[in-house]
């Protein structure tokens, strides 16, 4: 026991609490940085020389304090359970975002969907049947008929142009996750080096938990920590992180819908290395390949319009064929509608065959009369055929409203499980300013305490040296 | 598991319920200024089918009004023709009767009957041959423009052919509905007859016979037998206008009945929403004053 050993006690407590201080000033300033995990200097009291020796002088006290290290306060089961929730609530978001989406291009129920221009149409097969000799009738009934077709190849259109934005959108996601996985990997390489020199990596640990979270998002990836500080970011089984490398992934498939649909080239994800194909469950990518799918929301809504057309067409030409022209003489055995040749979609192919010939509008039937409207009747009469236009019509809007209604209602519930989740992790990981105000009192009262035990010896000091030995002076 | 409170979770949880408020408040101002609870499928899919369904149904019924008010101009077309037609076969009688009266007329008295007769001929394939905008009545489907046809008389004959245009078993329909159509026109070959039976016929037939000088007296029965059938006819559209006008009637009242129906369906409870609307904005303003409690004091303005 020294005479001086009590001031280096006071001396190791002035820089330890000097030191909390600082991590508490490293929280407070980042107390609304996103990902960032609070941290705490780890106090440990150094204890005193204790060479078990028969001679040895030993007075039993410590020799004050030290930082042993600087704690990231992170949960890794919340950051998990973070990661799981987020994969999936992105998923049924970006779900519900891409039903809502092809939704908002059907326009229905309003006036000027395609029910009320179907109803529009029969109407004017109706007054077609009541003026059968009235070329403005027939000219009406056609240009309506006109407007039909368009609007049903408009509506094919707005999917097929929402196809290749989400075809685009699936390439800079793709992109996105080749980038953040080449992040995650040289921040493993820093993390290693970091450890290695005995060194505290906290804050790009925090940004690698941020990007792997990302990633999870994105493709549902989920993270497997190893001894040396690294972590493996897997996906769909395979590593896309391991160590310090980064694997590719890649976009494969046709850039068109047309092509993809048919199943020659369907859009899909394959390792850039090893052209090995690779299947997700979760993710925002997920979701878009799924849309994009032969079989996916985007291809079942291109079927629709294309049943809607071809019903429109075989239900009118079918009895269209049945009636007479107003020509003399009449001829019966016409098509009203018409499909392009060669394999162009129905819904794009329809038009109307007699657009520019009013009179050729088959209204009568053979044996009543030139001027009778009862076939032109009869067609009108198709607005309930079973089959028809707007009952498939109607089916496909329900089928479609009911789909996006349950993604919407999914989607809630995933991202209040997700908020949950993040809720949990915050609550563990970020900063509490009080909390830190209160450390802040602490390692203050602690210093001032020091302070006054580094004092108080040097007094003790100053009377062994300045005043011993004065006796009587 | 007691959850930690920082001023982070906080401030995000706060966020976020204010986040939710806002929205629905939203929600019901847009439902509000448009005036619909459904703006698209999701909003309610199994309301949405039945709103479609509503509409298509309206837009047939606006239809069928429309067909039954063109009926409805037909059927006072054939009513007015086949009025004056019954009034004029009557002054024909008449005058057949008149001219009946053989032992008191000199041949020039009977002449003028025949004129007379002759005219009323005349006046009767005019009525026969009415158009409801360019379309014989009497023949409805067909594209002659004339229900009967006069081909002059060739030699050895001395009277004209009438011929009935239309075409037999056809008829003009208005559709008043999904299941039932009305017929809308006459058929101008039972009403009037046609070629040698035909009432013109009968009076070309009475006029020579006159003229000639024979006993017209005999006619008198087929003139009867004519001015029943007219009536029949008279009868049938008279029941039939009475159809449409029962039908437009039947078709308004449905068209208020689905609108309604439609309203119900898609339009929004004006009094209902209002109230929602302003308890979200008590909750909303509610939030605002918590955030305002929970987010401002800190333990810094406490240490001094």
């Amino acid at each position: 026991m020294s005479t001086f050993s009590g001031l280096s006690t006071a001396l190791s407590s002035l820089i330890a609490q000097r030191q909390a201080l600082d991590v508490s000033g490293q929280n407070i300033a980042n107390a609304n940085t996103a990902g960032y995990t609070r941290q705490r200097a780890d106090l440990t009291s150094v204890q005193a020389l204790s060479a078990p020796s028969m001679f040895s002088a030993q007075s039993g006290t410590g020799n004050g304090t030290r930082v042993s290290g600087i704690t990231r306060m992170g949960d890794s089961f919340l950051d998990t359970r973070l990661r799981a929730a987020t994969s999936t609530a992105s998923f049924q978001s970006a779900r519900a975002d891409s039903l809502g989406r092809l939704q908002s291009t059907i326009s229905e129920p309003s006036e000027t969907s395609v029910s009320a221009q179907l109803q529009t149409f029969w109407a004017g097969w109706h007054d077609v049947a009541n003026q059968p000799s009235d070329q403005a009738a027939r000219q009406v009934l056609l240009g309506d008929a006109e407007a039909l077709v368009t609007q049903i190849s408009g509506g094919y259109r707005a999917v097929e142009s929402q196809w290749s934005q989400m075809r685009t959108e699936t390439q800079t996601l793709a992109t996105e996750v080749n980038t953040t996985a080449k992040a995650v990997a040289q921040l493993n390489e820093h993390i290693r080096s970091i450890q290695v020199s005995g060194g505290t990596p906290n804050e790009l640990v925090d940004q690698r938990s941020e990007l792997i979270t990302k990633l999870s998002g994105l493709v549902g990836a989920s993270a497997r920590e190893r001894e040396d500080g690294t972590v493996d970011v897997m996906v769909g089984g395979n590593a896309l992180v391991r160590g310090v490398k980064a694997n590719e992934i890649a976009v494969t498939g046709s850039f068109t819908m047309s092509g993809a649909i048919d199943l020659t080239a369907p859009v899909g994800l394959t390792w850039a290395a090893t052209g090995t194909a690779l299947w997700l469950d979760s993710g925002t990518l997920a979701s878009h390949l799924a849309d994009l799918a032969p079989d996916g929301s985007l291809a079942a809504a291109i079927g629709s319009w294309n049943a809607v057309a071809t019903s429109l067409a075989t239900t009118v030409n079918a009895a269209h064929r049945a009636g007479n022209s107003l020509e003399t003489p009449p001829v019966t055995g016409r098509d009203f509608f018409t499909f392009a040749p060669g394999s162009t979609p129905p819904a794009l192919g329809l038009s109307v065959a007699l657009k520019d010939h009013p009179e050729q509008v088959a209204a009568a039937t053979p044996g009543k009369g030139g001027l009778d409207g009862s076939n032109a009747d009869a067609i009108a009469g198709l607005v309930d055929a079973p089959g028809g236009p707007d009952r498939v019509w109607r089916d496909f809007v329900v089928d479609l409203g009911v789909r996006t209604h349950a993604a919407d209602q999914r989607a809630a519930v995933m991202e209040s499980a997700r908020s949950t989740a993040e809720n949990l992790q915050l609550s563990s990981a970020s900063v509490d300013l009080d909390e830190e105000s209160v450390n802040m009192l602490a390692f203050q009262r602690a210093y001032e305490g020091a302070a006054r035990v580094l004092t108080t010896m040097d007094e003790m000091l100053d009377t062994l040296i300045n005043r011993t030995g004065t006796v009587g002076r | 598991m007691i959850n930690r409170v920082t001023h982070q979770t906080v401030q995000r949880s706060t966020l976020a319920n204010l986040q939710v408020s806002l929205g629905k408040m939203s929600d019901l101002q847009s439902r509000m200024s448009s005036g619909k609870v459904i703006t698209k499928p999701s909003d309610d899919p199994a309301g949405t089918a039945k709103a479609m369904q509503l509409r298509s149904d309206k837009r047939s019924a606006d239809q069928f009004s429309r067909n039954a008010a063109d009926g409805q101009a037909w059927l006072t077309t054939v009513d007015t023709a086949l009025q004056a037609s019954v009034t004029a076969l009557r002054s024909a009688r008449d005058l057949t009767v008149q001219g009946a009266n053989s032992g008191a007329l000199n041949p020039t008295a009977r002449e003028g009957i025949a004129v007379a007769i002759d005219g009323v001929r005349d006046a009767m394939l005019q009525q026969a041959n009415t158009t409801h905008l360019g379309r014989p009545v009497f023949a409805g489907t067909t594209d002659q423009g004339v229900a009967f046809s006069v081909t002059p008389p060739v030699a050895p004959a001395t009277t004209p052919t009438y011929t009935w245009t239309g075409t037999a078993g056809a008829s003009v329909e208005r559709r008043v509905s999904r299941d039932s159509t009305i017929r809308v026109d006459s058929d101008g070959a039972a009403v009037f007859g046609q070629g040698g039976t035909s009432v013109f016929a009968l009076l070309d037939t009475i006029s020579s016979a006159l003229r000639s000088g024979a006993d017209v007296s005999g006619y008198l029965t087929d003139i009867d037998g004519h001015l029943t059938t007219m009536l029949g006819g008279l009868a049938s559209v008279g029941t039939r206008t009475n159809q449409v006008t029962t039908a437009q009637s039947a078709i308004g009242s449905t068209v208020v009945d689905l609108r309604s129906e439609l309203s119900s369906v898609e339009d929004i409870d004006m009094a209902q929403t209002i109230v929602e609307l302003q308890m979200q904005e008590v909750a909303y303003k509610g939030a605002l004053g918590a955030t305002q409690r929970v987010l401002q004091p800190s333990l810094m303005d406490f240490l001094r």
